[in-house]
């Protein structure tokens, strides 16, 4: 038996069990952001679609709308208001509709 | 009787079979062509990467083609430019029938470019798209769930997300 099997054997499979089971490299990956609505007001989610560099927010009256698919997971976002924006942890983005990533974020905040 | 978009049920009934059985085909092997449309090439990088050992696409039936007319998917990533707008027909049209899109990146995405003289600022105008990647560059396992969805084997997961938090953040 070539000796790389013997190798191979003791240093273990390298390959992801991936979509089996979760690989835990996905922990690291730059993620999307997430917002907590009861914080953004007007002139946050103002400051958030200003910072943006690819367009992926814009605000809809009381809303801020997120195109996930626009995002570039930048942290912009994040800088500007880390009270108000998390990373969302979420790598499984695929959609089967452009319209199922965009997401409406309702501004709950009480202006300051 | 008709439904909303004025199909009659036994129609979609037999289109939706259709889709079913073409997805079940492509389940266990599905081979894909990619297509630059003028990506910063991070895209093709990430892609690169689905055939080394730790993600090994091949273990779940997937496999890049050279050719056009051997592949099942067209993976096309970059905003479209317009001068390519030629090229990129054509491999869609030697593409046998069925043939899914998918459009990768946020530049595919439109996310990223403006439509303008030089480009189309998307892929959406130009192909009708199955599924849609996001992300700059979408990593390699994110492009292998994409594959997944686009095969039926794994359900969309983001069109249940709602991006909003409860808490305070970490």
């Amino acid at each position: 038996m070539p000796l790389w099997t013997l190798r191979g054997l003791r240093r273990g499979v390298v390959t992801t069990r991936y979509p089996a089971k979760p690989d835990p490299s996905a922990q690291l990956l730059p993620t999307p952001p997430a917002f907590r609505p009861d914080v953004l007001t007007r002139s946050l989610a103002d400051r958030l679609v200003a910072v943006c560099p690819s367009r992926a927010l814009t605000r809809d009256g009381d809303a801020l709308v997120f195109d996930v698919g626009a995002c570039t997971a930048c942290g912009r976002c994040r800088a500007e208001a880390p009270e108000a924006t998390a990373a969302s942890g979420e790598f499984e983005l695929a959609a089967t509709a452009r319209e199922h990533l965009i997401k409406r974020i309702p501004l709950g905040g009480r202006p300051a | 009787m008709t439904s909303q978009d004025g199909t009659r049920p036994a129609v979609q009934e037999t289109s939706e079979e259709l889709r079913r059985t073409v997805t079940r085909m492509f389940g266990r092997s599905l081979h894909i062509r990619t297509l630059d449309t003028g990506s910063c090439a991070s895209c093709e990088q990430e892609i690169r990467l689905l055939a080394a050992p730790h993600y090994d696409l091949h273990r779940l039936g997937f496999f890049f083609t050279p050719a056009p007319r051997h592949a099942d998917l067209l993976m096309v990533t970059g905003p479209m430019v317009r001068a390519f707008e030629t090229a990129a027909h054509k491999t869609y049209d030697a593409m046998p029938d069925p043939k899914v899109v998918v459009a990768t990146g946020a530049c595919a995405l439109g996310g990223v470019y403006q439509p303008d003289p030089f480009t189309h600022g998307g892929v959406g105008s130009t192909f009708p798209v199955d599924v849609w990647i996001p992300g700059c560059p979408p990593s390699p396992l994110a492009l292998l769930q994409g594959l997944l969805v686009a095969v039926g084997r794994l359900a969309e997961k983001v069109k249940d997300l709602d991006f909003a938090l409860n808490g305070t953040p970490r």
